[in-house]
């Protein structure tokens, strides 16, 4: 892990131990390792004793703000003190902007990122199980069940968003683990996109057939969606009035996250929560990143930049370019 | 004991699907590994450990139409003329269509309602709307680990008539047409904990026959009956000696290689004494209150029944729930009496370790951990369920 890393690491555990020890917060949320050191899940800490435990690296991959929504603390009234990394941050924004969480009951610390690892594609370099990450400068060392270990590239490994990540600095906190990132210049960047959007119209529909075919209506990725909190009133399992079929079957299916990707747009940052939890790896940012991409190119619009800022589907400009598309 | 060489798998596939429908784990174009059904271009992927799914599947269809129907109703009131009309209607279309007319509501509230079970399927496929279109065909599945099988034999008894209760026509018809080939497991992941719940990776616990990989192929040992005069094919070799040595070696490395997590002993009490335990409330903290537990389970088997109706044409069939939808529990009153998430989240555990096995007389978990490798949380049911097991030595602690 580079000296940065273990100074932000340092830092949330500083800041998780004052926010406890002032009574700021009942809880404080992070990362810590799992059932084995490759994999980080998150931390609900109550304890000054149990700071030692948080952890900061490139596995730390979950969008703790998901915690936040409604039905998620415990007690429901509960002062909580929660990490987030750049994109994280824009869907707490969101939830911000809408007014869904108290920021009187919030202690955020922000934690600049320098890119998330994609574990899928690093666990299908191997047939055996991964259960060993470990971060060496520009390398990463993995280690499987089986004994066997391999040396690879930080920079080659990352999740794709990350790799093209327009906002590695949190865009609200209340204090900072460790020092802001550059900010790269230019405008937004939608990777992953372009063979899709190549695609005719009957070609685009056949993959998202062939992918929700797949679909077995878990509903991970919209629990584990920040933004996505209508919780039990959820229109996709709504019987009466039944407007989304039950049935689990590709046409269905693809209805369902139709009606999550517009439920969402305007609030989704693209965090690719949903994406990562997917038991059966339907990709879900072709819908997502591009519906984000449409928006920035017909409105101007980037979801949960600054908290005073209205999402884009409730406002109305005289001047939104929609009468030229 | 019998031996299969590697190089003849695909000649038993072979074999095997001129008499039944075969389904085998297969890496699909994303590289998740499914059940799918085998054909003579399709690669057999048994190094990959565990499919992502079990093949509950292939005998409990996540989605399954029950029967189809046509709904006319006309208010014979206000318009009597349409009555005889809509009688006629549907005398056509059972006519037409094979149907029968089960159900027909006299004109006590003004209107009269006609209700034709039309066969039922989709798609093409048999109905299932009577017993006659249930799908009675053969299928075997090979290369499900023992964990797979023994989810599936857990799953028998609630849908078998155990203990008197319900016997589902369904579910039985396909799983005795099932023939189940499991295969040891080669590499155990730290999440298996089959042995903590009586199991093994060589497990037999609703297996037919059990293949375990050696040197150049496999030993193959019938289990069952069914299994007995599966092995009889010509492409089985008599096993020499060797065969069961090697059988017997890699079933230890095997079993070695799986943890033993917590002592299954006080599961069920702790599960008891706790069930008003704050700890719930901290082991649910991390649960997004999604289904993908119960969904990749290979024993979990909750369902639903819809009514999907579109202009008079409805559809009744059974889809896959869980206990962390709010539908599960809410109670036509509106009322839901598992409102919060640890609720939800304590019902899945106590099912599994305490309700089922006083009312069944089983488990209804075999350690595969795929809903610790999937949940998209990581919740661990080995934590779980070791923290619950606390309750009870803490309370007699303080006894």
């Amino acid at each position: 892990m580079s000296g940065a890393e273990i100074a932000r690491q340092d830092r949330i555990r500083e800041l998780a131990r004052q926010a406890l020890t002032e009574g700021k917060v009942d809880y404080f949320i992070g990362w810590k390792a799992g059932h084995v050191p490759s994999e980080v899940i998150p931390a609900f800490v109550r304890n000054v004793d149990e700071c030692d435990m948080l952890l900061w690296n490139p596995l730390c991959h979950h969008n703790l703000t998901t915690f936040l929504k409604r039905k998620m603390p415990d007690p429901p009234d509960a002062r909580i003190g929660v990490c987030v990394k750049g994109c994280d941050s824009r869907t707490l924004v969101a939830l911000l902007q809408e007014t869904l969480v108290d920021k009187e009951r919030l202690y955020v610390v922000g934690v600049p990122c320098d890119g998330i690892i994609d574990r899928r594609r690093l666990e299908k370099a191997f047939s055996d199980e991964v259960i060993d990450i470990a971060f060496q400068g520009e390398q990463v060392v993995v280690t499987t069940r089986g004994g066997e270990t391999k040396e690879l590239a930080y920079e080659e490994l990352l999740l794709e968003q990350c790799a093209s990540c327009d906002f590695p600095n949190p865009r609200y906190y209340d204090d900072l683990a460790g020092e802001l990132l550059p900010q790269p210049e230019g405008p937004p960047r939608f990777p992953g996109l372009e063979e899709y959007e190549a695609l005719s119209a009957e070609e685009k529909d056949r993959v998202l057939a062939d992918a929700f075919a797949t679909c077995i209506r878990c509903f991970a990725c919209i629990h584990v969606c920040p933004v996505c909190y209508c919780w039990d009133q959820c229109v996709n399992r709504s019987r009466r009035p039944a407007l989304v079929g039950q049935k689990v079957a590709a046409k269905e299916n693809l209805m369902f996250q139709m009606v999550h990707m517009f439920h969402v747009a305007g609030r989704c940052p693209s965090c690719g929560a949903c994406d990562r939890s997917c038991p059966v790896e339907i990709p879900l940012y072709l819908l997502h990143r591009k519906m984000n991409k449409e928006l920035f190119e017909m409105l101007g619009f980037q979801a949960g930049l600054n908290v005073e800022d209205k999402p884009v589907f409730q406002t109305f400009n005289i001047d939104d370019a929609l009468g030229e598309q | 004991m019998k031996f299969l060489a590697r190089d003849q798998l695909p000649t038993l596939l072979a074999d095997l699907s001129t008499a039944a429908e075969v389904w085998v784990p297969v890496k699909q174009q994303n590289g998740v590994v499914q059940f799918d059904r085998w054909a003579p271009d399709v690669d057999v992927e048994l190094d990959v450990f565990l499919a992502r799914q079990s093949p509950k599947e292939n005998v409990f269809p996540q989605t399954e139409t029950y029967l189809e129907y046509r709904y006319l109703m006309v208010c014979s009131a206000q318009r009597p003329e349409f009555t005889d009309q809509t009688r006629e209607e549907l005398r056509q279309l059972v006519e037409s269509e094979g149907g029968e007319v089960v159900a027909e509501v006299p004109p006590v509230a003004q209107e009269l309602l006609l209700v034709a079970d039309v066969g039922g399927g989709s798609q093409g496929e048999p109905g299932l709307g009577s017993a006659a279109g249930m799908d009675d065909s053969a299928q075997i599945i090979l290369g499900l680990r023992p964990c797979d099988a023994r989810g599936l034999s857990q799953m028998d008894n609630v849908f078998g008539g155990y203990g008197g209760f319900y016997f589902d026509p369904y579910y039985n018809v396909r799983r005795n047409n099932t023939t189940i080939i499991a295969v040891t497991c080669r590499t155990p992941r730290s999440t298996c904990f089959c042995r903590a719940l009586g199991g093994s990776p060589a497990g037999t616990e609703g297996v037919d026959v059990l293949m375990t990989e050696i040197e150049g192929g496999f030993a193959v040992e019938a289990v069952t009956p069914k299994g007995e005069s599966l092995v009889e094919r010509s492409v089985f070799e008599k096993a020499q000696p060797e065969v069961e040595e090697s059988a017997v070696a890699a079933k230890q490395a095997a079993e070695a290689g799986v943890n033993v997590p917590f002592e299954l002993d006080g599961v069920r009490e702790g599960l008891k004494a706790g069930f008003d335990s704050p700890v719930w409330h901290d082991l649910a903290m991390r649960c997004i209150s999604c289904g993908t537990c119960t969904y990749v389970c290979p024993s979990c088997y909750c369902f639903n029944i819809n009514d999907e109706i579109v202009e008079g044409t409805g559809e009744r069939f059974r889809c896959w729930d869980n206990c962390f939808n709010p539908m599960y529990t809410l109670e036509t009153s509106g009322h839901n009496p598992r409102e919060s998430k640890h609720a939800r989240f304590r019902n899945r555990f106590s099912h599994k370790f305490w309700y089922y096995p006083d009312k069944y007389d089983s488990l209804l978990c075999s350690g595969c951990g795929r809903c610790i490798m999937y949940c998209p949380t990581h919740v661990d049911i080995r934590e779980v369920l070791r923290t619950m097991s606390a309750e009870t030595t803490a309370e007699k602690g303080e006894a």
